[in-house]
C-alpha cells in the first residue's frame, strides 16, 4: 500500500508538469489556430462545399446540384487551355526569373563600382504595388506610340500589338512579371552567395578546379537551399499571381492570358457563378498542394543546411 | 467604405465610454444628441455611383445640389468603380447586410438583382410623390418593367454613335458626314482614309470584350438582320444573318481596316483610330479631348444589308429592397430628383448621356443647347430609333463577356464565325437555365 501510495505522489506531480505544459502549449498554439482556422481552414471546407452547388452570390443561399460544376469544368474546351496557360505561366516565370536572377546575383556579388545602386535599382520593382507596375507597362507596351515599340522602329522591327495579339500577350505578361520579380530572388542569391565558406572556395582552387568547377560543385551545392526556398515561394506565387493579369490583359484575347487563379476570379466576380469558382479554386488548392508536397518529399532531401 | 468603419467605431466605442464615442465622432455625435427628435434628424442614404473622371465630377455636383435644396435627406455619395464593380460590391454588401440604400446598375447588372427580389419596385412611391411617369421616355423606363412593376428609373441612358475625326476626314477628301451604309464606307471612304492616314494609326477600332465589344455589335448584328436571341432566350445568334454580321467583322480585321485596340477612347483621342463606335456618354469626354487637337464629328450607326439597327445601354438607380418607409421615401426623394426634368438637362448637357425626361428634351434650354452642340443633337434624334438589346447579351448572367469572348475569336483569331456561334449558342443556352427557373419561379 504505501509503495502504491509512494508512487502515485510521484507520478502526480509528473502529470501535473506534463498537463501545465499541455496547457501552455495550447494557449501559444490557440491564437494562431483560431485564426487559421477562421481564415483558412473553413474557407477551403466551405470551398469544398460551395463547388457542388449553384449559388449567384445574390440569392441567399447556394442551392446544392451535385458533381454538375465538376462535370462541366472538365467537359469544357477552356479548362484544359487554361491549365496550359497556367503551366507555361509557372515553368517560363519561374525558371527564367531564377536564371536571370542567379546570373544577377553572381555579377552583383562581385566588388564592382556602383554595385549598391544597380542592387537598389534591380530589386526596386519587388516592392512596387502589382496594378501600378502592371498600368506603367501598359503604356510601355501600347503599340505604335508606346516606348517599346519607339524603341524598336529605328531598329527595324515591326510594332507589337503585345496586349491585343493572342500570341504576345502572354510573353508580355511574363517580361512584367519576370521584371518584378528578378529583384527579389536575386537578393535573395546574394545573401546565399555570401553565406558560402571562402575557404570551400580557396580549397577548390588549391586542387585546381576552374572556374565552371567552382561554380559547379561550390558555388551551385551552397545555394541550394535559398534555391529550394525560392523555388517553393516563386511556384507559389506563381499560381497566385493575379494584378498583372487583371490590369494588363483581363485574362484576354479571348482566354490567352486566363490562368486558374484568374478564372476563379472569372466564374466568381464576373460571371457570378460561386459554384464553379470554387471548383477552380479546389484544383487550384490540391495542385498547390500536392505539388509543395513533392518539393518537400524530393527536393528537400537533396538539400543540404550544412 | 468609410460608413462602416464609422459606424463599427460608434457602436464599439459607445458600448465602452459614452465620453470616448463623442470625442471620436465629433460633432455629428454630439449634433444628434442635442436634437429634441429623432424625426427632425435628416435621413441619411447612401448611394453607390459608378461614374469617375468628368462623369464623376458631374455626380457629385448632382448630389450636392439636392443636398443643398432640402433639408429632411442627406446623400452621401460614393464611387465604387466601373458598372460591373458597383455590382461586384453590392452583392457582398448585401450578403454582409451593409448594402447602400440607392445603387446605379447598368443594363447588364439589374436584372439579375430583380430576379433574386433584391430590388424594391417603385410604383408605390412614384404614385405617392406624384411623379409624372409618363413624362419619361417611354421605352427607356418600359426597359426596367417586369410583372407590371417598375425597378429602376433610367439615368445615365445612352447609346452608341459613329465617331469620326473631322480633320482626316477632310484630308481624305470626304463629305463631313458618317457613312450612311457600312458598304459605303468600306467601298468609298475606308480606300481614301487609308491614303491619307500613316502606317501607326487605323480606321476604325474595336473594343475588347471587357470593354463592351458585344454592345457595339448588338446593333451591327440587327443592321445585318440577325439577333443574339428572342426575348424568351432562344438563341439565336448562330443563325445565317448572324454568321453574315460575324463574317463582317472578321473581314473588318483581315482587310486591314480596323484593328483590335485595347482602349478605343484613348486611341480616337490620341489620332491612333480615325472612328469609332462608342458610347454617347463619352461624347463630352471626346470633345474636350480632342479640343485644339482635331474636330470630332457624329453620326448615326451605319446601316448594314437590313437597314439601321442600334441599341439602348448605359444604367439606371434602383432602390435595395427591405428598407423601413422613411428609408424607402427619402431615398426616392434623390431617385426623383436625380431624374427630374431640370437635373437631367444638366445632367446630360455635361455628360453627353441621353436626357431620360420628355421635357427636358422639349425644353427651350435644351433646344438652345443643341444649338450650339450639333454633336450632341445627332445623339438625341438617333434615340426614337434605338431599341432595347436582346435577352441573351443583358439577361443571361455574362452573356455580354460571353458573346464579347467570341467576338474576340473572330477577330483577333480570325476564326469563322459558324465555328465560333455554335460554341457560343451552346454556352449562352447553358446559361440561361438559372434565369429561366428564376423567371418562372417568380410568374414571368
Amino acid at each position: 500500500m504505501t509503495s502504491a501510495r509512494d508512487a502515485r505522489q510521484a507520478i502526480v506531480p509528473e502529470l501535473d508538469a506534463r498537463h501545465r505544459h499541455l496547457a501552455a502549449f495550447v494557449l501559444f498554439v490557440a491564437p494562431n489556430f483560431l485564426a487559421l482556422a477562421l481564415f483558412s481552414y473553413w474557407p477551403l471546407v466551405r470551398n469544398v462545399y460551395l463547388s457542388f452547388t449553384y449559388w449567384d452570390m445574390i440569392a441567399p443561399s447556394p442551392v446544392w446540384i451535385g458533381a454538375s460544376n465538376w462535370i462541366d469544368v472538365f467537359t469544357s474546351k477552356p479548362f484544359w487551355r487554361i491549365s496550359g496557360n497556367t503551366l507555361t505561366f509557372t515553368v517560363v516565370s519561374v525558371g527564367v526569373t531564377m536564371a536571370l536572377a542567379l546570373a544577377a546575383a553572381l555579377l552583383l556579388n562581385q566588388k564592382l563600382l556602383g554595385r549598391d545602386l544597380v542592387r537598389a535599382v534591380l530589386f526596386a520593382p519587388a516592392i512596387l504595388p502589382g496594378s501600378a507596375v502592371a498600368l506603367v507597362w501598359t503604356f510601355l507596351l501600347a503599340p505604335n506610340y508606346g516606348f517599346v515599340s519607339q524603341l524598336a522602329a529605328p531598329l527595324g522591327l515591326p510594332s507589337i500589338r503585345w496586349l491585343t495579339d493572342p500570341a504576345w500577350a502572354m510573353p508580355a505578361v511574363l517580361l512584367v512579371v519576370i521584371w518584378r520579380r528578378v529583384g527579389y530572388d536575386a537578393v535573395i542569391f546574394i545573401a546565399g552567395l555570401q553565406g558560402i565558406s571562402k575557404e570551400l572556395y580557396e580549397a577548390a582552387r588549391v586542387d585546381g578546379a576552374n572556374a565552371w568547377q567552382r561554380f559547379r560543385h561550390v558555388t551551385l551545392p551552397g545555394l541550394a537551399p535559398v534555391s529550394f526556398f525560392l523555388l517553393v515561394t516563386a511556384i507559389l506565387a506563381s499560381f497566385q499571381s493575379f494584378d498583372v493579369i487583371r490590369v494588363m490583359t483581363s485574362g484576354g484575347p479571348v482566354i490567352a492570358t486566363t490562368t486558374l487563379i484568374y478564372q476563379v476570379y472569372q466564374e466568381a466576380f464576373v460571371a457570378f457563378n460561386a459554384g464553379r469558382a470554387a471548383v477552380y479554386a479546389t484544383i487550384l488548392f490540391l495542385l498547390m498542394l500536392s505539388l509543395t508536397a513533392i518539393q518537400v518529399r524530393l527536393v528537400e532531401r537533396r538539400v543540404t543546411y550544412e | 467604405m468609410t460608413r462602416h468603419t464609422r459606424r463599427g467605431a460608434i457602436s464599439l466605442s459607445a458600448a465602452i465610454t459614452a465620453g470616448a464615442a463623442l470625442a471620436a465622432c465629433g460633432g455629428e455625435a454630439t449634433g444628434g444628441s442635442g436634437a429634441p427628435a429623432a424625426s427632425s434628424a435628416p435621413v441619411k442614404i447612401v448611394y453607390w455611383g459608378a461614374f469617375g473622371g468628368n462623369l464623376g465630377k458631374t455626380q457629385e455636383e448632382v448630389v450636392k445640389q439636392f443636398n443643398d435644396v432640402q433639408k429632411n435627406v442627406v446623400v452621401e455619395h460614393q464611387f465604387q468603380g466601373s458598372y460591373a464593380d458597383a455590382a461586384n460590391k453590392l452583392t457582398a454588401a448585401m450578403q454582409a447586410k451593409q448594402a447602400p440604400e440607392l445603387v446605379v446598375l447598368s443594363d447588364v447588372w439589374w436584372y439579375k438583382f430583380y430576379l433574386n427580389k433584391a430590388l424594391q419596385p417603385l410604383d408605390d412611391l412614384i404614385k405617392s410623390e406624384k411623379v409624372d411617369a409618363k413624362d419619361y421616355v417611354d421605352s427607356l423606363f418600359n426597359e426596367y418593367v417586369q410583372g407590371g412593376k417598375s425597378y429602376a428609373l433610367p439615368f445615365a441612358r445612352s447609346t452608341p454613335l459613329f465617331y469620326y475625326n473631322k480633320d482626316i476626314w477632310k484630308k481624305a477628301g470626304l463629305p463631313d458626314r458618317a457613312p450612311k451604309t457600312w458598304d459605303e464606307f468600306t467601298k468609298d471612304f475606308v480606300p481614301k482614309l487609308k491614303s491619307v492616314i500613316d502606317s501607326k494609326q487605323f480606321v476604325f477600332a474595336h473594343p475588347s470584350s471587357a470593354s463592351y465589344i458585344a454592345w457595339v455589335f448588338q446593333g451591327v448584328i440587327w443592321q445585318f438582320g440577325g439577333a443574339f436571341s428572342d426575348k424568351d432566350f432562344k438563341i439565336q445568334i448562330g443563325e445565317p444573318k448572324g454568321v453574315q454580321a460575324g463574317e463582317f467583322y472578321r473581314s473588318s480585321i483581315k482587310d486591314g481596316w480596323a484593328q483590335a485596340s485595347k482602349d478605343v477612347d484613348a486611341d480616337f483621342r490620341g489620332g491612333v483610330t480615325v472612328a469609332l463606335i462608342g458610347s454617347t456618354g463619352g461624347l463630352v469626354g471626346h470633345e474636350q479631348a480632342a479640343d485644339g487637337k482635331f474636330g470630332v464629328g457624329t453620326g448615326f450607326l451605319p446601316e448594314g444589308p437590313a437597314g439601321f439597327g442600334c441599341p439602348t445601354g448605359g444604367a439606371g438607380v434602383s432602390m435595395v429592397a427591405g428598407l423601413s418607409k422613411e428609408k424607402q421615401s427619402a431615398a426616392f426623394q434623390f431617385l426623383n430628383f436625380s431624374t427630374n426634368p431640370r437635373t437631367q438637362a444638366f445632367w446630360s448637357q455635361q455628360t453627353g448621356y441621353m436626357p431620360v425626361r420628355k421635357s427636358t428634351i422639349d425644353s427651350k434650354e435644351m433646344l438652345d443647347f443643341l444649338k450650339l452642340k450639333p454633336n450632341f443633337k445627332t445623339a438625341l434624334d438617333q434615340l426614337p430609333r434605338t431599341k432595347f438589346q436582346d435577352s441573351a447579351r443583358v439577361f443571361i448572367p455574362n452573356g455580354d463577356e460571353i458573346i464579347g469572348k467570341g467576338l474576340e475569336r473572330i477577330t483577333v483569331q480570325q476564326e469563322a464565325p459558324s465555328v465560333v456561334w455554335k460554341d457560343i449558342t451552346e454556352i449562352l443556352t447553358k446559361e440561361a437555365e438559372p434565369v429561366l427557373k428564376l423567371r418562372k419561379a417568380l410568374g414571368g
